[in-house]
């Protein structure tokens, strides 16, 4: 998995690969393939590898990353609030309780993603798998995929506590960091992409929750973060490409249809339920919507 | 971030200077060589033989290349349309490898148009589209368009078949003189068709093509026990021979079927580390020709007619050599002939260290009964010892597009 997120990195800062002395490409290669630095753990994202310099002036890109910054901050809060429910119950020692808030916990993360990967430390404190590490009793390996290791595979709620204490300490570091962070309106753009990218590339093997199954709350929490993010933008690129728009629209639609057969309640079906033909269907009205969005940036003039 | 600012500007700057070509392949390539030289040039080559537009497919009646590949994939299409819209992208952009060109610049700041793999001037790569009986089961309606023959390939001699390597809706076959334009092509059919096709197997390899004009009966082509492969094949430039032994003609089958052909793909693992451990006589024996001079055992032109009339009892070829079950040069078998275009493929080694390599056995006929019937006196040669098929499938090849109105599948979509 790691290898092909790098891949991903390279390809999307290739003008980078064409410099000269090519520095930028050994750092942004190198930064993530250190095993525990955990900054390129498969759930992390490109943003943090990628070009954001790209600037506008356009009044109804501005406002639509004015929004976008609003929404990300709602959105800390309530995965603040969630993890802290998932995290008590940890410390409660009530495993049904953590397995239960587990997936909740996660998804106001899951659909700001790419934004709170750019605070890069923390991504890996909280969203790297073990793939990232020696193995499963590194004591570098901390976050969310610990826990659920813990919980699933080892049943085992007490060893869990200190990482759940962990957990909230980094996501409170995230919230406050988040709170300062200016928020390029390049990365904004291509942060639509990149959720869905994400889903697309990775998530689709179901490695992400490898132990508790929950991957399908994940994939519903960045295809509904592209979602925000498309809603916001959409005004500037109907301006400039209103076919784009009903194709994105089109994708969106494909995605979330294609998801809705594996509702359960409130949340979502185990995936280790589908079938490798419905692993398939997915992945490919993913990889059309990824390519769709992938001309959003160029579109509003942000590469 | 400094040196990447200074690349974008520049890259700006050929803009503005009215580069725009050279700017636009930028992305293509960091090297300062002969590609950089070339983008002063015109974008493309001339297209080569007859071009896309015709009653057939262009990838089949053609010469072999040194590299090709096979691609199987699922169809998601949700209906007839998607599939419709989904065969009508295909057929765009096969068209534009046949023709060996770039789809058009796309501004930089986008997603470059193609790979850019094969640097700034693109090359001709052949691609064929072709369906497999899966495609006409009840999903797009397309029951009655099934072509008279087609079926999922069965159980053969000796088979040990994966799904994992088997069958498919669609086949896409790609040829080119080189590697990196064959996996060039597959990115630029794949990419044509996201949300439609899945991949279900690939395989790719290498042939050693013939020089044209070479002499009938002979080439230069082994496969990988070490013998020439294609000694006896049709050829591709004979027409009649073409016409007589691949081409759908009126009357035969499904009117839209017309122009297309049956292909059939066999994914057949070699057991080579046994072989080499074989002696010359009895790897002659097996194949019923000498292994340097592709002769038939006896003779000495490796086109020369093996004479099984003067042999009766195999003393000179055995009854069940692989040259003489495949082709015995009797009145009835004669009318089995077919245009094969297999190539080498090695994917890696096995558990017990053993290497994973063999033959993709394609070949193209107008009735899918007389591989079958090739087969069946196949069916346990001495050479099954040392052969493993694993995979591929029986696909029909599409009619070619006719014009520029046109595109491949529509005469099978249409009403």
């Amino acid at each position: 998995m790691f290898a092909r997120i790098a891949t991903v990195f390279v390809f999307a800062i290739s003008p980078a690969a064409c410099s000269d002395d090519g520095a930028d490409v050994g750092e942004s290669a190198s930064s993530g393939s250190e095993p525990g630095s955990g900054s390129g753990s498969g759930s992390a994202s490109g943003l943090a590898s990628q070009d954001l310099s790209g600037s506008t002036e356009d009044a109804v890109i501005l406002s639509a990353v004015d929004e976008y910054r609003t929404y990300v901050h709602d959105e800390v809060s309530t995965l603040v609030d969630k993890t802290t429910v998932f995290t008590d119950a940890v410390r409660a020692g009530d495993i049904d309780a953590a397995k239960a808030a587990f997936a909740p916990s996660r998804f106001h993360w899951e659909t700001i993603e790419p934004i709170a990967g750019l605070v890069e430390q923390i991504d890996g404190a909280v969203d790297a798998r073990v793939d990232d590490f020696a193995n499963e009793t590194d004591p570098a390996w901390t976050g969310w995929h610990r826990i659920e290791y813990l919980l699933w595979e080892q049943g085992d709620v007490a060893a869990a506590v200190p990482f759940a204490d962990q957990l909230d300490a980094d996501l409170a570091t995230l919230r406050d960091q988040l709170a300062g962070l200016e928020l390029p309106p390049a990365a904004v753009a291509l942060g639509a992409a990149e959720l869905v990218e994400e889903v697309s590339e990775g998530k689709i093997t179901g490695e992400e929750d490898r132990y508790s199954h929950t991957d399908l709350w994940d994939f519903a929490a960045n295809i509904q973060g592209a979602r925000k993010v498309n809603e916001l933008l959409t005004p500037a690129v109907q301006q400039r490409d209103a076919d784009l728009v009903v194709e994105i629209e089109d994708g969106f639609l494909r995605v979330e249809n294609g998801l809705e057969p594996y509702r359960d309640g409130a949340g979502w079906k185990p995936y280790s339920e589908l079938t490798d033909e419905d692993r398939a269907q997915l992945a490919a009205e993913l990889a059309d919507l990824a390519e769709s969005l992938s001309t959003v940036p160029g579109t509003l003039g942000l590469s | 971030m400094d040196t990447t600012r200074a690349l974008i500007l520049r890259r700006h700057s050929l803009l503005l200077g009215g580069a725009v070509a050279a700017a636009a392949v930028a992305g293509a390539g960091c090297s300062r060589g002969p590609d950089d030289e070339q983008r002063a040039s015109s974008s493309s080559p001339p297209p080569t033989g007859r071009g896309f537009h015709g009653a057939t497919q262009t990838g089949v009646a053609t010469p072999a290349h040194a590299h090709s590949l096979a691609a199987a994939f699922h169809v998601l299409a949700r209906d007839r349309a998607e599939l419709a819209e989904a065969l009508r992208d295909l057929s765009s952009s096969v068209q534009l490898l046949v023709e060996g060109v770039y789809p058009p610049d796309r501004d930089p700041a986008m997603p470059p148009a193609h790979t850019g793999v094969l640097g700034a001037v693109s090359v001709p790569v052949e691609a064929t589209i072709a369906v497999g009986a899966s495609l006409f089961d009840d999903r797009y309606g397309l029951a009655d368009r099934h072509p008279r023959e087609l079926v999922t390939m069965p159980f053969l001699a000796n088979d040990r078949l994966d799904d994992a390597w088997s069958h498919g809706d669609v086949l896409l076959t790609l040829a080119a003189d080189r590697p990196d334009a064959v996996l060039h092509g597959l990115r630029q059919l794949m990419r044509a068709t996201r949300r439609t096709l899945s991949l279900h197997w690939v395989v790719d390899g290498y042939s050693r093509p013939d020089a044209p004009g070479s002499v009938a009966g002979r080439t230069q082509n082994r496969n990988l026990l070490g013998f020439k492969d294609g000694s006896a094949n049709l050829h591709v430039a004979n027409d009649a021979e073409m016409e007589t032994f691949v081409w759908i003609a009126d009357g035969d089958d499904q009117p839209w079927a017309v122009g297309g052909t049956y292909q059939v793909v066999r994914l057949i693992r070699l057991l080579v580390e046994r072989w080499d451990r074989t002696a010359l006589t009895e790897q002659e024996s097996i194949i019923g020709r000498d292994k340097v001079s592709g002769a038939p055992l006896g003779l000495d032109a490796e086109e020369a007619d093996p004479e099984y009339g003067d042999d009766p009892t195999g003393k000179r070829i055995p009854l069940d050599a692989h040259i003489r079950l495949a082709r015995p040069r009797d009145a009835v078998t004669e009318r089995q002939r077919m245009l094969r275009k297999g190539f080498n493929f090695q994917k890696g080694f096995d558990g017990a260290g053993l290497l994973d390599q063999g033959l993709a056995f394609v070949s193209y006929q107008r009735q899918l009964a007389d591989f079958l019937a090739v087969q069946q006196r196949l069916a346990g040669e001495r050479l099954e010892e040392y052969t493993l098929p694993f995979g591929g499938g029986f696909f029909f090849v599409l009619p070619g597009a006719q014009d520029s109105d046109d595109w491949l599948g529509r005469s099978l979509l249409d009403a």
